[in-house]
């Protein structure tokens, strides 16, 4: 996705505000993009355009070579079916269906049939490990049952980019902490991107890049990488050691993972993507 | 979306109670209302369909016996009984009077049978006699129950006691019952003796009813001449003529209460799913995948709330009767068919209430309650 001078105003005149000004970013496949900032800097704004929920006043956002910001109202539906998926601090599940319709309800409106949609939503659920849970309504569910469907729901259509608005609020510091190495894991495994808008600073653990939004601008801009020794998250500009190997830089929280690297590097680097690791579906 | 829509609608019992209920006494009513006018006018009929007459003979230009006079001279019983296909002329005087049975007054229609009578006597009798002799009279079961009167009993008709000799069924609606006394006694009491009111003609077995009444009509001067069936059509007539208006008012209140508390369930049902609404929005569902939910919605209510009626109606059909001896419902497939069309109207127009609400909702709402 790539969003160019993206700006948002709301009203006219004396009552005039600009809740997004000239935002520019790029977010690449298998990246996780966390997007952070006080209240009221425009974050939750900014999803809502990068998901096509709201039309920007100006600049365009491309998906994939098309611009969806100028596609008409009628047309963004389905681009939000097949291409997003959401995620929401309240979970947002309908409250009268099981966990599997939920997840099967969002299939089928992309057009599968209906036993095809419960199949597919069942073997999303069960890799979420909620085999046991297919048949239960969102109020029989923990809150992080009800967000691993939420989060079933947001793929079962495959979508290119997930977005996440504070993904973590409504959880227990433990379980959200799981929901965090979810996420992070479908980027890196199923190479989607995953956006995520939140104030918990634990999330920058799991995140490629965090951006700071204040005033509805990106004020600075952190790109954060995880040391393929210790897997711990290290910024890249604060980052105490550094090494190039084979092309690729990595990135180290001290002195002691450097070295431990820098005597067996294959043993780090083998298999890993650009960052450095690759983690598999946590078991929650 | 289907599934969305019925799931939705059996969460909330309460609502759905209140939706299906209210629809349900809306079409009760209009049922009801149907069922008792088509037995009125079904009783009404009821000595014209079971006289085993097939044409009725009446003074020129008269048509029914509700509210209706006829005066035939005798003679023309002789003139009948000469056109060619007749079989059988059975002539009967008939007046609309009060039979006093105990404390009980009822409005009747007073039918004087001749002896022998091959048409138009009682059709089913219960206890005693059918065939009223001179001194005694065959009245209603339910008014004699009503009453507290049986055989041997004096009841008064046209100002004159008569021994009830026998009880007939069918023959009470909620207008007025049908009492039967001889010919001899009906003509003293009226004074009368030359007249009669209605000639009831049976044809010979070959010859069809509606050619014999017009022969009768060309060749007996002053005299209306219509099959048992056009006879009967009219008598219905005159009760849905006089009904109309009654009915007309009332099954428009049914609709409006059944129209109102449909619309009223569906849109407040929509509202508070207002979030979950946005979120689908926002997940991708069309405008007219949410209309389909709300469709669904009205229409499964209406559904339900039409089978609840119906099965209400049956059951007060059933206890009616036994309640009020003189009332009844005749649930028919015509009621059936203007019910479902009001259902239909109902779930329609019910479902495009919220239309506006749902094409204007903005699946943002689901961002932090925005």
């Amino acid at each position: 996705m790539l969003v160019s001078d993206l700006s948002k105003r709301f009203g006219s005149g004396p009552t005039e505000v600009t809740a997004v000004r000239g935002v520019s970013m790029d977010i690449d496949p298998g990246e996780v993009v966390l997007i952070m900032g006080p209240s009221g800097s425009g974050k939750t704004t900014l999803l809502m355009m990068l998901g096509a929920l709201l039309k920007p006043t100006e600049g365009t956002i491309r998906l994939n070579g098309q611009v969806i910001s100028e596609l008409s109202e009628g047309k963004l539906p389905m681009v939000r079916l097949h291409q997003f998926g959401f995620i929401f601090q309240d979970f947002n599940l309908l409250s009268a269906l099981t966990a599997l319709e939920n997840v099967a309800l969002v299939a089928s409106l992309s057009g599968r049939k209906n036993g095809e949609a419960s199949r597919k939503a069942q073997e999303l659920l069960s890799q979420l490990g909620l085999q046991e849970r297919l048949h239960f309504l969102p109020e029989k569910l923990s809150g992080g049952e009800k967000q691993r469907v939420a989060i079933a729901r947001a793929l079962v259509n495959d979508p290119a980019i997930l977005f996440a608005d504070e993904p973590t609020a409504n959880l227990d510091s433990k379980i959200g902490h799981e929901i965090m190495r979810l996420l992070r894991s479908i980027a890196k495994e199923q190479g989607r991107s995953v956006v995520i808008v939140s104030h918990d600073q634990r999330i920058k653990d799991i995140a490629d890049r965090v951006l700071w939004l204040e005033d509805g601008q990106f004020k600075d801009m952190i790109r954060l990488a995880t040391d393929p020794v210790c897997g711990m998250s290290v910024e890249q500009d604060e980052a105490a050691h550094r090494l190039d190997y084979r092309g690729e830089r990595y990135y180290f929280c001290a002195r002691g993972c450097l070295e431990e690297f820098a005597a067996t590097p294959e043993r780090f680097t083998a298999g890993n993507e650009r960052i450095g690791l690759t983690r598999s579906l946590p078991d929650l | 979306m289907i599934r969305l829509a019925i799931r939705n609608l059996f969460q909330n019992r309460t609502r759905l109670i209140i939706s299906v209920g209210g629809v349900a006494l809306a079409l009760m009513l209009i049922l009801s209302l149907d069922g008792i006018v088509r037995w009125i006018q079904t009783r009404v009929a009821a000595y014209i369909d079971a006289s085993e007459a097939d044409i009725w003979v009446a003074q020129a230009g008269v048509r029914n016996m509700h509210m209706a006079s006829s005066s035939l001279s005798s003679e023309r019983a002789l003139e009948v009984g000469r056109v060619e296909g007749v079989d059988s002329v059975t002539p009967i005087l008939y007046l609309t009077n009060v039979v006093v049975a105990g404390e009980e007054r009822t409005i009747s229609y007073i039918i004087g049978l001749p002896e022998e009578a091959q048409a138009g006597r009682p059709w089913i009798v219960s206890a005693g006699r059918g065939d009223p002799r001179p001194g005694g009279a065959v009245i209603d079961q339910g008014i004699a129950e009503a009453s507290g009167i049986g055989l041997g009993d004096r009841v008064e008709l046209l100002g004159a006691d008569f021994e009830v000799v026998g009880l007939s069924g069918g023959t009470t609606s909620l207008t007025n019952s049908i009492a039967f006394i001889s010919s001899e006694d009906f003509a003293r009491l009226r004074a009368s003796p030359d007249t009669v009111s209605f000639l009831l003609v049976r044809v010979e077995a070959s010859a069809p009813p509606d050619k014999i009444a017009r022969l009768i009509e060309d060749q007996v001067e002053g005299v209306t001449a219509q099959t048992r069936e056009q006879f009967s059509a009219q008598e219905r007539k005159v009760v849905r003529d006089m009904s109309t208006d009654l009915v007309t008012i009332m099954n428009s209140v049914g609709f409006l209460i059944g129209l109102a508390v449909m619309g009223l369930t569906v849109y407040t049902a929509t509202l508070s799913r207002r979030a979950e609404y946005g979120v689908l929005k926002a997940l991708g569902a069309r405008n007219r995948d949410l209309y389909l939910s709300v469709g669904v919605q009205a229409l499964a209510s209406v559904v339900l709330g039409l089978a609840a009626g119906l099965a209400f109606t049956l059951l007060l059909a059933g206890i009616v009767p036994r309640i009020v001896s003189n009332l009844g419902l005749e649930v028919s497939l015509e009621s059936l068919g203007k019910v479902a069309t009001a259902s239909l109207i109902f779930a329609s127009t019910a479902a495009l209430l919220p239309i506006r609400q749902i094409r204007g909702l903005d699946p943002a709402v689901v961002f932090r309650g925005k």
